[in-house]
């Protein structure tokens, strides 16, 4: 599927209302985080109010991976304060628990548990973080296989599943943890052509649920389709933020304007 | 310029030489005139050795006799089994009293009656049964083989061990039979199938006292003659030190290797120091000094006897070996897997329990089989410091006054018992390594 193709979907699909309420859920105050000597997130200052969606993205090495993944301290921030649904992330392993069964991630690379079946890929953190009974639990995973539209794959094994399908599974294993805030770290990167849109379909639906949602993707038909705010990074800052039609239309900084140049 | 298929290339059959034994052995065998001529010269070579194993060992050889002259007389050539096989009691279980040879043979029967449940596939609850088969079997085994007074947290351990083992039995009879568990089975018979769960709860933890209570008055009778370890020996001495270096390397692997990931400086420096200076030393070493060295270091009048310390120093220095296997294991597995289990809320151990270990464990499989068959080799070292394992019974033979010389036959039994044992293993742990496949990469 080349670009325009997929502004096209977007367009077909037309522009999801925003959920966005005033209720602050993710808030990041002067975060700075460095790799040994390497400088990657400079004084990040990033509000997320409840339902809004945002699109990350930038070229690689810009620091958009580490921004979201600090976010559910899969990677330790240095120097500022980052507060997750009202709940400030420092070295207190209870904290980091608890935010973590609140926030879901979805990655590149799926991080699907091989050794497992899908359904119980599903039920592992329900039963065992959530405390959830067995047939509850699997009744919830049963729901939401079925509404990544794969039901019928629920007793194979991760490696028997084409990549798109491998990538709606690890949708809906964040999903069973129900959720308030689900992050994506390039969902799609990893996949073929034609099984990108059937993960961007479940992304779109579930932006449709209202869910507060963090994406880190190129995809830019997508990203204006459900976006409420684009945030492009560079080196480390956060270089522009902006509304999608603005931000693509009528990108301001001389960088935005070369990478958007690059890739559409 | 377009090329269009017209028709569809219908199947055809395969090469001769993949499907017919003549054909594999024209293309294998005796392709060239060169590979004709090695191909024969191999075989006359093979023909050569089997013959003179099957004379010397078959057709010359002597199979009674009493004495090792008596062998010469009937055959000077042939090997004389009847050495081997007039020890064989004492191969097997060492200088243990004759009369009291059952008690091993009930302990070895115990062992196989606790721990076949876990290869029958519709028993449920087959964690528990493996951890009572390493933790409460073997004081029921020690107290068979030793004997001798028993102390009253022996008597406990003994009686937990029986009812355990008991309910362990029918547990799986019911599963296998009657496909339930023994808690449903219970429930049904006492008839509290609609009683609240506390109560049926109750239930199960008032019988099981009244099993504990009912064993403990039963074994309390019983008296078995001691037998001291200085009389324990042949395969069962080789089979108790290596069955609990076997059972105590991995769990002690498992620990030390996480303690060498682990974040806390402390924990990874005790942990990698101690790994290294095993694993730098080789084990007849730690044997040696776990033998003449250790007693020194200990206050006066704490004697451990030989065998203990012999053991402790197997299990510690396997336990280092196989920490360096797991943490192979443990580094194979992609930093996702964690990542994706911390998303949903796992934490260290959770992650380590559930995702990490489980698939760290089955790439491990060849490598931990490989282990224990080291171990079970390695413990024939233990005859250098003095104990009569099986390779000091076999070496005994020779200096028999009836047998005096007879090194090769005894010898070579013992490496036929031991490759059967070895060969065994090697081929289950193939055979666990497809059941547990599910990558599914083929």
């Amino acid at each position: 599927m080349t670009s325009t193709e997929k502004q096209d979907t977007a367009k077909g699909q037309g522009k999801l209302a925003s959920a966005a309420s005033s209720e602050v859920m993710i808030q990041l105050t002067k975060v700075n985080k460095w790799y040994g000597d390497f400088h990657v997130l400079k004084d990040i200052d990033l509000t997320v109010h409840k339902g809004e969606r945002i699109v990350v993205c930038g070229p690689s090495g810009s620091g958009k991976s580490t921004l979201i993944r600090c976010i559910n301290h899969l990677e330790e921030h240095q120097e500022g304060l980052i507060v997750v649904d009202g709940i400030t992330l420092d070295k207190n392993l209870k904290n980091i628990d608890h935010i973590r069964t609140e926030v879901g991630m979805v990655f590149q690379s799926f991080n699907l548990f091989p050794h497992l079946t899908i359904l119980e890929n599903l039920t592992l953190g329900p039963i065992w973080t959530r405390k959830m009974p067995k047939t509850e639990a699997q009744a919830i995973a049963m729901k939401y296989l079925e509404r990544v539209k794969i039901p019928e794959q629920a007793d194979k094994f991760p490696g028997q599943l084409s990549g798109g399908q491998q990538q709606r599974v690890a949708i809906a294993r964040s999903l069973c943890m129900s959720p308030k805030i689900m992050l994506f770290d390039e969902p799609t990167s990893a996949l073929d052509p034609e099984m990108i849109k059937e993960v961007l379909d479940v992304m779109v639906e579930l932006a449709d649920t209202g869910m507060t949602m963090i994406v880190v993707t190129h995809e830019m038909g997508f990203a204006k389709t459900i976006a409420d705010r684009v945030i492009f990074m560079d080196e480390g800052d956060i270089v522009e933020e902006n509304e999608p039609n603005a931000f693509f239309n009528n990108p301001q900084h001389e960088r935005t304007k070369l990478f958007l140049s690059q890739i559409l | 310029m377009a090329i269009i298929s017209a028709q569809k290339t219908p199947a055809r059959p395969a090469p001769l030489s993949d499907t017919t034994v003549i054909g594999w052995l024209r293309i294998n065998l005796f392709s060239s005139w060169i590979n004709v001529i090695l191909t024969v010269v191999s075989l006359y070579i093979i023909f050569v050795a089997v013959k003179g194993i099957w004379v010397w060992g078959i057709q010359d050889a002597v199979w009674s006799a009493e004495t090792r002259r008596e062998c010469f007389k009937i055959s000077k050539d042939g090997a004389c089994w009847a050495g081997v096989l007039n020890w064989m009691d004492s191969i097997f279980y060492g200088r243990y009293p004759r009369e009291e040879l059952w008690r091993i043979n009930i302990g070895g029967l115990l062992l196989v009656l606790w721990m076949a449940p876990l290869w029958l596939p519709r028993v449920k609850g087959k964690v528990f049964i493996g951890l009572t088969t390493v933790f409460l079997y073997p004081f029921l085994a020690g107290y068979f083989f030793s004997g001798g007074e028993k102390g009253i947290f022996m008597q406990i351990m003994i009686s937990a061990a029986i009812v355990c083992l008991a309910a362990n039995t029918l547990h799986s009879a019911l599963g296998v039979f009657a496909n339930s568990s023994l808690s449903e089975f219970l429930i049904r018979v006492t008839g509290t199938g609609k009683a609240s769960e506390k109560t049926q709860r109750n239930m199960l933890i008032g019988l099981l006292a009244l099993a504990l209570v009912a064993v403990f008055l039963w074994q309390m009778s019983w008296h078995l003659e001691s037998v001291t370890w200085t009389k324990w020996g042949g395969l069962f001495l080789t089979l108790v030190i290596s069955g609990i270096g076997i059972a105590s390397a991995l769990p002690g692997g498992i620990i030390l290797a996480l303690g060498r990931r682990s974040k806390l400086p402390v924990i990874k420096v005790i942990s990698t120091t101690f790994i290294e200076l095993f694993r730098s030393v080789p084990l007849i070493t730690v044997l040696f000094m776990a033998t003449t060295m250790f007693p020194l270091f200990m206050p006066d009048g704490f004697v451990l006897n030989k065998l203990v310390q012999v053991i402790i120093a197997v299990c510690l220095f396997n336990a280092c070996y196989m920490a360096e296997v797991v943490r192979a294991g443990l580094q194979a597995i992609p930093k996702g897997q964690a990542e994706g289990a911390h998303t949903i809320g796992l934490g260290y151990w959770g992650t380590m329990g559930l995702i990490i270990m489980p698939q760290a464990l089955k790439v491990m499989i060849p490598n931990i089989v490989g282990s224990f068959i080291g171990i079970l080799k390695d413990t024939t070292l233990v005859s250098i410091i003095g104990l009569f394992d099986i390779l000091g019974m076999l070496r005994a033979i020779s200096e028999d006054v009836f047998w005096r010389g007879l090194h090769h036959e005894p010898l070579l039994f013992g490496a036929g018992l031991f490759f059967i044992i070895c060969f065994v293993m090697s081929k289950y742990s193939r055979h666990l390594e497809a059941k547990l496949s599910t990558d599914h990469k083929d």
